[in-house]
């Protein structure tokens, strides 16, 4: 790696995959819309069903969240959900079923990079073409809670580390494809069983003890619990907030080796093989 | 059997700039220009003939055959396959035709290939006694058997293809549609294919159309010939007389003489025959190639007894690729102007 | 005398592929496992996000917990159905007109969407809806000692069975829209992501909501008005459900068959 040169140049290699995988995108502009459209509907669903609640309860409030509270982290639990829907997984376990992964070890450049800088735009896409409207319309509609600054800025350091996080969770489902051929199956469950640690539909503090204890042991708090506790202020002190960013960053390295060490096991496996 | 009554295709394309601004401009625009991909192509194919229908790349050669198949609808003009109008009738053609194409599987992509041949003789309700003639016979030819239990989906190109061709023949039809049989087929398999298609045509007189880029293909299966250029038949008859039309032939012969000196000969010979060009080949043999327009095989064999002790002598026949290509490159018409719409 | 004939060909042909894919299914046993147990956990996790709603409150818009479980186990009958049977929509939505491979539907001599559907024919995966979604409305009715009398009884699977075909229209209505767009899934995924909606009380939502579920995607025929009619004895719609069923069968079969005509004009 440290033979070709300064880091910007090496880096300017993936420039070419984050720029096909934009192209790749813009062809089909329908799919930011109904992008938009599931997100909203999601959000929707959690909204109603939490009104409810809140209208059919007798006082105290669930967590510690009040509505406006749990509304905002419904709305933005569904904006990193977009975020993190950088069809890595797709499109990995697509390689892998075609066979067409093993063109990939010829080119001189890192497989996992190269899929992170392709899935980055897709992210990126996501999170203004689609979540900004979203939010505004629920804006809009729904009394929100206004994050603090101070809030503002550390969500965006998390929601940067939950996006590696989220792309190392992704590339590991993909590479699943060596494994088994039911790739669909795997991203069920990943699906359901990740964006459920994630808090991404019930926040953890909703969840009884011992599933909150859980849920907080899994990387995956990282992706969207994480996050929205920092944006909605809901840690003591400083340190609490400094440790959520640690873990994350933690999480993030460990995925990150956890996936190059799969990655190279994939490679051996097509170099034996034939992919 | 086939009939195609001046066929037309138009195409809608829709205009795309090159890299990322390009995409970006489909965006907000959709402006498109017809094309024409077959125009007017009118032939004939007799029942129980076996014919190559060819054409350089965006010929409108498959964009005809799918008009055949019904899988798309002609723009104007009329085919008849087997007295029916594939496209208007669809699912009655379906029962008389076979199809292979090329790269794209019509087999049950997550099946092993024993369960997809089950489905076909279902859909196709194949009697008991056909069906299991027609199955020893590809065990038999194709050793369809090494294929197993695995998904199709997991075959390789040349298992898969074995696949594809017995699944086109399975019900006995009366026309089959061949597109690239058999790409990614080693040698042996290659053979296995053509004898199978010339056995099934010899038995019970299926009617083969077959596009392929392999000559060999074209050589050990088809007698007649459909040139496509441009979306129009440019040539149709026989192998034999389109390799007639080659404007260049060749001789090469041996004789006594001094070997290692074969400049004499050679200045001798394109002195003589204008328009000729000599060349030592390897083994000392000298080719000779020259314009059939000018001289006639009697004019240089006559000229080559006379000057030389000939000691062994071929005329070799004109090879079909070059003919096809002096067709494509030579023959060109100007290309009719796309008409600008929308 | 010819649809007695053509009813029986399919039939057979029904018969011929659940064999062939009840063989594929000991085949490929793990696929089947995870794909059935991805389906499992996903009920799973839902199961546990009810739970915690109902730890806040315990009634939500007039409805229990057992109930709503009920609700969502039903759901998931008619899902499990659609699911064994017509999952080659989505592959249809997603490349078969892309990469011009649905032309081999054309080619064989029975209807293009019997063709595309034999092609994922008793999904394995289906099982696993199927199977927790009778699990759990077993033991939720088990818990509210349910007493379902014969006209309810009777009517259970004719419900499902109606569910069922009102899924499959709209999977083949979105999936249908791949001969314009080339790839309709984003359509066809946002269509099926509104059907979750289905799983809860339609007494939850704004009434616009209600409506766009009732009558413009009719979800709420597949779970919510047949569960309210076997819980309650009552649901004011149900004399719809025919109605809604037939009218979205025949246009579902309407686009489709518009669609196959483009995709002859257009070969893609």
């Amino acid at each position: 790696m440290t033979r070709a040169g300064t880091v910007p140049a090496r880096l300017r290699r993936y420039a070419p995959f984050t720029a096909a995988s934009l192209q790749g995108l813009l062809q089909y502009r329908a799919t930011f819309l109904i992008n938009a459209l599931t997100a909203a509907t999601a959000v929707g669903v959690q909204v109603f069903l939490w009104r409810a609640v809140y209208a059919g309860r007798s006082g105290g409030m669930p967590g510690g969240y009040d509505l406006p509270h749990l509304t905002t982290y419904v709305l933005l639990a569904q904006v990193l959900g977009l975020m993190q829907a950088n069809r890595v997984d797709e499109e990995v376990s697509g390689e892998v079923q075609r066979g067409d992964i093993a063109v990939s070890l010829l080119r001189p450049v890192s497989y996992p990079l190269a899929r992170f800088a392709a899935g980055l735009p897709v992210s990126l896409t996501n999170a203004t073409l689609v979540a900004v409207p979203v939010v505004v319309l629920y804006a809009l509609l729904l009394p929100l809670s206004v994050p603090s600054p101070q809030g503002a800025l550390l969500f965006g350091c998390s929601a940067a580390l939950s996006l590696v996080i989220g792309f190392g969770v992704n590339l590991l489902v993909g590479l699943a494809g060596f494994v088994t051929t039911n790739i669909w199956g795997v991203r069920i469950v990943k699906d359901s069983v990740v964006a459920f640690f994630a808090g991404q539909v019930v926040p953890l503090a909703l969840m009884p003890g011992p599933l909150a204890a859980v849920a907080q042991a899994l990387p995956f708090q990282g992706m969207v619990d994480g996050p929205l506790r920092l944006l909605l202020g809901r840690y003591h002190g400083p340190l609490e907030a400094a440790s959520i960013l640690g873990v994350q960053l933690a999480w993030a390295a460990a995925l990150s080796a956890l996936a190059a060490l799969a990655w190279r096991g994939a490679v051996r496996r097509v170099e034996v093989l034939g992919g | 059997m086939i009939v195609a009554e001046n066929l037309v295709k138009d195409f809608r394309v829709h205009e795309r700039g090159p890299g990322l601004l390009g995409s970006l401009g489909t965006l907000f625009s959709r402006e498109h220009r017809l094309v024409r991909a077959v125009s007017g192509v009118s032939f004939e194919i007799p029942a129980g003939t076996k014919v190559a229908y060819i054409g350089a790349n965006g010929a409108g050669k498959s964009t005809t055959v799918k008009m055949l198949t019904g899988i798309m609808t002609p723009t104007s003009g009329r085919a008849l396959v087997a007295g029916l109008e594939p496209y208007r009738e669809r699912r009655r053609n379906a029962a008389n035709i076979g199809v292979v194409f090329g790269q794209r599987s019509q087999l049950w992509w997550d099946l092993p290939v024993p369960d997809s041949f089950r489905i076909l003789r279902g859909i196709h309700d194949i009697p008991d006694a056909v069906y299991r003639r027609n199955m020893a016979l590809y065990r038999d030819l194709l050793d369809l058997d090494a294929l197993g239990n695995t998904p199709v989906r997991q075959l390789s190109l040349g298992q898969r293809m074995r696949a594809e061709v017995a699944a086109s023949l399975v019900h006995d039809p009366k026309v089959v549609f061949l597109d690239e049989p058999t790409v990614g087929l080693d040698l042996v398999l290659k053979e296995a294919v053509r004898e199978l298609v010339n056995r099934v045509n010899a038995e019970l007189g299926t009617t083969v159309l077959l596009t392929s880029h392999d000559m060999g293909d074209i050589r050990a299966i088809c007698d007649g010939v459909l040139v496509v250029d441009r979306g129009e038949v440019v040539h149709s008859g026989s192998v034999h007389e389109l390799l007639r039309t080659a404007d260049t032939r060749a001789v090469l012969f041996e004789h006594e003489g001094d070997p290692a000196a074969p400049t004499e000969a050679i200045a001798l010979i394109e002195a003589r025959l204008d328009g000729a060009s000599a060349t030592v080949v390897d083994g000392g043999r000298i080719r000779v190639e020259y314009p059939t327009g000018r001289w006639t095989s009697r004019q240089v064999m006559g000229l080559l007894l006379e000057h030389f002790d000939v000691t062994d002598c071929v005329a070799p026949e004109p090879d079909l690729e070059s003919v096809l290509r002096r067709i494509y490159t030579g023959g060109r018409r100007p290309a009719p102007r796309p008409e600008a719409v929308g | 005398m010819r649809p007695v004939s053509t009813t029986v060909r399919y039939a057979r042909l029904t018969w011929q592929l659940s064999a062939v894919s009840m063989h594929r299914l000991t085949e490929y046993r793990m696929d089947f496992l995870l794909g059935a147990g991805g389906l499992l956990l996903r009920v799973v996790c839902q199961v546990a996000v009810i739970g915690m709603v109902f730890r806040q409150a315990p009634e939500i818009a007039g409805w229990h917990y057992d109930q709503v479980l009920f609700l969502l186990g039903f759901s998931l009958l008619p899902r499990g159905l659609d699911r064994m049977f017509t999952d080659q929509l989505w592959i249809l939505a997603r490349k078969l007109v892309q990469n011009g491979e649905f032309f081999r539907y054309l080619i064989r001599p029975v209807h293009p969407l019997f063709s595309l559907l034999s092609e994922r024919f008793l999904y394995p995966d289906g099982f696993g809806e199927l199977l927790t979604g009778a699990g759990l409305v077993w033991y939720a009715a088990d818990r509210l000692a349910l007493t379902p009398d014969t006209a309810q009884l009777l009517l259970a699977p004719v419900l499902v069975l109606c569910g069922t075909l009102i899924l499959a229209s709209i999977k083949t209505l979105f999936a249908s829209l791949a001969f314009w767009t080339t790839n309709s899934f984003p359509a066809l995924y946002a269509a099926n992501q509104l059907g979750d909606f289905s799983g809860y009380p339609l007494d939850l939502y704004h009434p616009s909501l209600r409506w766009l579920l009732t009558w413009l995607l009719p979800y709420a025929f597949t779970a919510y008005i047949p569960a309210s009619y076997l819980l309650f004895g009552r649901a004011p719609l149900l004399p719809w459900l025919f109605a809604v069923t037939a009218g979205l069968v025949a246009l579902a079969l309407a686009v489709w068959h518009r669609g196959v005509d483009r995709y002859e004009m257009t070969g893609s």
